[in-house]
């Protein structure tokens, strides 16, 4: 690395998107452990973590906690992501397209040596937006069908029971891949690879882009990667956006608020057991 | 436990003679006026006390058998004619008594935790002391066999009874069917704990799993042995089991087996009568959770493990990220694998 190239840094992460990350690195750590814990609990580690949270009615309470946490970074990503999209306009690049097919099959053929020349990738990579349309579907299934546990009543009453058994399998799945898939495509391709620093510092120096957004750094490097929208534009798509996604978000958490606070899912008092029986009654022949 | 019983006896039973001047009293000298099989005596409160033995059921009972004098539980009696009782009720005299079996019987006797003694211990005079359910001078060994129990607990307990009576196991009983449960199978006996205590509720179901988790038991009547697993697989089942192992001390109101399928009254559950019979089973779900409509109880998979036939959504679901997962996450492996290797070669090429 040269003194060059390492005086150039070019932005990749804004404050927010970061905030976002460790928000998720905070509550998917924290659902995958309290969870994973629910469903191995007849093993003794597993055990005794319930144990060390304080029991099983407080592990189940951190986890709807962590929860609600993530529903909360949804609302607030669908707000970045739809600013992305329908105000700069710029969300494009993050949508799977045919080009991430033929980069993912170029790169097999070039790591398998039957190619020569690597492929190149622009801003986000196939790897990248493999990884977060993946944490995407996995979330919205993992909401739907928590929430679909979390309150079997309201769930039953327009679906048929057998819906949260088959939530509860679809739940217990979808965590095993989606822990799993952090463990090896998360962790290989930022962290094994190459550390990639700019989730954290929010930057990737000359090398780093070169290497893995060649593209991207060629379209800063010429100018087109800079789009200017008029003010009176993007007032005008403000005007819009703001209040759809206001009323989006509010609508959502009205929902999930109605869907789980709406009936009382159990009663918390003791049934005794064979009620309406006399415990004294002596026998008369 | 008989020789255990026989030390404290004869040192017991010892000290005794040489304490008292009666030692010379032998039990024909007792039988000479009791053994008038209706005799009675009137207490100070009216209350009529048998003191008639049936000369021919003593002999015939284990007391008799090992040859205990009447005197050794009987301390009270030191003169002929005898001092006047200093009881008022033939309940008081029933409960003083107990205290000699004590004696002998501390094991089964000394039980402060049972719910019996405890409720005694309250102020109510009503609740069984040793003579209510063992007979002194006519119990045999072993002192009740397995039909006998139910109708010992009947003389308090009658209403409960009716219900067992009725119930799928009481009426096998009283067929003569010795592998179903009787009272004491469930609740114990000396040390017999009350069942509105959050720990019976707690581990109620290993009580059930006794039997219902038997392979060679259940065979005989064609039932599933995995109602136990497949409960303990569930929400509520997980719930009791980990507040049996990490918090055995409070109170869950998950429910176990008594819950949905009843207690004294329990009725097989593919009778039309039973709490969980199809057409009653919301009715139950709604005992904890009020707000259940139709579909709710179906959310529970009724002991049965998931297959093709029983819960082909869940069955599916499960066999959908069998498949999905081994796949994803190998794609992924062979990948990373493939890239790993590729860096490694170029990297080598280029020193090369």
């Amino acid at each position: 690395m040269t003194d060059e190239t390492a005086q150039r840094r070019f932005a990749r992460f804004t404050w927010s998107d970061r905030l976002e990350h460790w928000i998720q690195v905070i509550a998917f750590t924290g659902l995958a452990i309290t969870g994973l814990i629910q469903m191995w609990s007849e093993s003794p580690v597993p055990r005794a973590i319930i144990s060390g949270v304080g029991g099983i009615n407080t592990t189940r309470f951190v986890h709807r906690s962590f929860s609600i946490v993530v529903l909360i970074a949804m609302a607030y990503h669908l707000g970045t992501a739809g600013y992305r999209f329908f105000v700069e306009r710029i969300g494009k690049q993050m949508l799977p397209n045919s080009g991430d097919v033929r980069a993912a099959a170029h790169s097999f053929s070039y790591n398998l040596g039957f190619r020569r020349d690597r492929a190149l990738e622009g801003k986000f990579t196939f790897s990248e937006k493999a990884e977060y349309w993946s944490i995407i579907w996995g979330t919205v299934l993992m909401a739907v069908t928590g929430l679909m546990m979390w309150n079997p009543i309201a769930t039953t009453k327009f679906l048929p029971g057998e819906i949260i058994p088959a939530a509860k399998a679809a739940h217990g799945g979808e965590a095993i891949l989606a822990v799993l898939a952090i463990l090896v495509w998360h962790m290989y391709f930022v962290h094994i690879r190459r550390f990639n620093p700019s989730i954290f510092t929010g930057y990737l120096n000359e090398e780093e882009m070169s290497d893995e957004h060649p593209l991207q750094l060629a379209a800063i490097e010429s100018g087109e990667d800079t789009i200017t929208i008029p003010p009176e534009v993007l007032r005008r798509r403000r005007r819009v956006f703001f209040p759809a996604y206001a009323a989006i978000v509010l609508l959502g958490a009205a929902f999930i608020l109605v869907f789980l606070t709406y009936q009382e899912i159990a009663i918390t008092t003791v049934v005794p057991p064979d009620t309406g029986v006399e415990i004294y009654t002596p026998y008369v022949p | 436990m008989a020789s255990g019983i026989l030390v404290v006896l004869v040192s017991g039973g010892a000290d005794r003679a040489d304490a008292q001047s009666t030692s010379d009293w032998d039990n024909e000298t007792c039988l000479a006026c009791h053994g008038q099989p209706r005799s009675s005596m009137v207490l100070p409160s009216g209350d009529t006390l048998d003191i008639g033995i049936d000369e021919e059921l003593w002999h015939n009972s284990i007391h008799a058998d090992w040859d205990l004098q009447c005197i050794l539980c009987h301390t009270e009696i030191t003169a002929i004619p005898h001092d006047p009782l200093e009881v008022e009720t033939a309940r008081e005299y029933a409960i003083e008594k107990s205290g000699s079996c004590v004696v002998c019987h501390r094991e089964q006797a000394v039980v402060d935790d049972s719910v019996h003694a405890q409720a005694r211990a309250e102020g109510n005079d009503q609740a069984a002391v040793c003579s209510d359910c063992h007979d002194p001078h006519y119990a045999t060994d072993p002192p009740m066999s397995h039909t006998a129990i139910p109708e010992t607990c009947r003389t308090c307990h009658s209403e409960i009874y009716d219900r067992y009576a009725e119930s799928v196991h009481g009426s096998a009983l009283v067929d003569g069917n010795p592998d179903v449960p009787t009272c004491t199978d469930c609740h114990g006996v000396h040390e017999i704990a009350g069942p509105s205590r959050g720990e019976f509720h707690l581990f109620s179901p290993e009580i059930c799993a006794t039997c219902h988790a038997d392979e060679e038991l259940m065979e005989k009547y064609g039932i599933n042995t995995d109602v136990f697993n497949t409960y303990v697989a569930d929400f509520h089942g997980r719930t009791i089991t980990l507040f049996q192992e990490i918090t055995p001390d409070q109170d869950t109101n998950a429910p176990v087996c008594v819950s949905c399928h009843g207690v004294h009254g329990i009725q097989p559950a593919d009778e039309a009568g039973s709490s969980v019979a199809k057409e009653n089973l919301l009715a139950t779900c709604q005992q904890c959770h009020p707000n259940a409509e139709d579909a709710f109880p179906d959310a529970w998979m009724s002991h049965y493990a998931a297959s093709s036939n029983e819960w082909p959504i869940v069955y599916y679901v499960r066999w959908f990220y069998r498949i999905l997962i081994p796949v994803v996450i190998g794609g992924m492996l062979i990948y990373v694998a493939t890239d790993l290797v590729g860096r490694v070669r170029r990297r080598r090429e280029q020193v090369a």
